[in-house]
């Protein structure tokens, strides 16, 4: 079973994961944080207390734009897309991410442990 | 099923948001929460469990709340500190010292007990007994920006606090600036005014401020609401 990585460095990485996940396709809050769960084999999960503070700062950067759509279930759901902004923000997001986690194994040997 | 709209618009309270923005984000929280439910439902959980467990996805609404405003709200209006602590603090403060000092241009008599015959303690009994009073304004005022429970409570004791911080500045004026000798002597006497003019009216403070801690009623006993 995966352990869950501790909130202060989950709410670390919420910037990168919503981006990323959103980059694929767009997700209304509620499957963010099951995708979030999914993808990281439970290790991150997202609540509504610590995920849509966060959607609405992205927002509000325009990072991340929200759209009322009917989902599947036809109940009416706000849907957010990476915008332009948003996915040029990703790549040097993801270039951080791995500079720090590499910086990380050099000092701590983090991928052998 | 529960009216999640009706419980998130409470737990939230008024983000000071547009009216639009405001409606989109109770309904947008609400829809989030609903689904939780459905899903634990899905799984097999009871009605009671899951929805015991959708409302564990917030922990404290007012924090949520604070949040949410800064996240959404323009830049340029009031920051939410001020809105959710000073202000209400200073509201606070200044119907205390308000109070006070109206009663002492009425000349009421304080109550005066000695302190080794040499100095008085005085208290303004109306002064204390009305002090719940300012703690709950402060509270509430703070409550009503939708702040945490810790803001909610400093801002309760907002007068204690600041007078608190008068007796500080005053006492290391008196010790550093003037070398007062009477202080070094009479540290039971500072203790004792502390008591009088901090512990007493925070206690009072403390009171007023209690009720506005809780959790919104909503979020501990909205009726079930048959689909």
């Amino acid at each position: 079973m995966t352990k869950r990585i501790p909130s202060r460095i989950a709410r670390g990485s919420a910037e990168l994961a919503i981006l990323a996940l959103l980059a694929e396709e767009p997700l209304y809050g509620f499957e963010i944080a099951k995708q979030i769960e999914a993808k990281s084999q439970g290790a991150l999960r997202f609540n509504l207390a610590s995920l849509y503070p966060m959607l609405y700062e992205l927002e509000k950067r325009g990072w991340v734009r929200g759209r009322w759509e009917a989902n599947r279930a036809g109940r009416d759901r706000r849907y957010y897309c990476l915008t332009s902004a948003g996915k040029r923000k990703l790549v040097p997001l993801r270039r951080e991410w791995r500079f720090f986690f590499q910086a990380l194994d050099r000092l701590a040997g983090v991928a052998r442990a | 099923m529960r009216d999640w709209v009706a419980l998130v618009r409470e737990g939230l309270g008024n983000l000071d948001l547009s009216p639009a923005q405001q409606e989109e984000t109770v309904a947008e929280l609400a829809g989030h929460l609903e689904d939780v439910y459905i899903e634990l439902r899905a799984k097999g959980h009871s009605e009671s469990e899951a929805v015991d467990r959708a409302l564990n996805e917030v922990s404290d609404w007012g924090k949520l709340a604070g949040e949410i405003r800064g996240a959404r709200r323009e830049e340029g209006n009031m920051n939410s500190r001020t809105r959710s602590f000073w202000l209400p603090g200073l509201v606070s403060l200044t119907g205390s010292m308000g109070l006070l000092m109206v009663l002492q241009r009425l000349n009421l008599q304080p109550y005066v007990s000695w302190y080794r015959a040499e100095v008085a303690l005085t208290f303004y009994l109306p002064w204390l007994i009305a002090q719940p009073v300012f703690g709950a304004i402060g509270a509430y005022l703070s409550g009503r920006s939708g702040s945490s429970r810790s803001i909610r409570l400093a801002a309760g004791l907002f007068p204690a606090i600041a007078m608190l911080g008068l007796f500080c500045v005053t006492l290391l004026a008196g010790v550093f600036v003037e070398r007062n000798a009477f202080i070094w002597h009479h540290l039971a006497y500072l203790a004792l005014t502390t008591g009088v003019w901090v512990v007493t009216p925070g206690i009072g403070l403390l009171l007023g401020t209690l009720p506005f801690l809780k959790t919104p009623k909503a979020l501990l006993s909205q009726p079930m609401v048959e689909n």
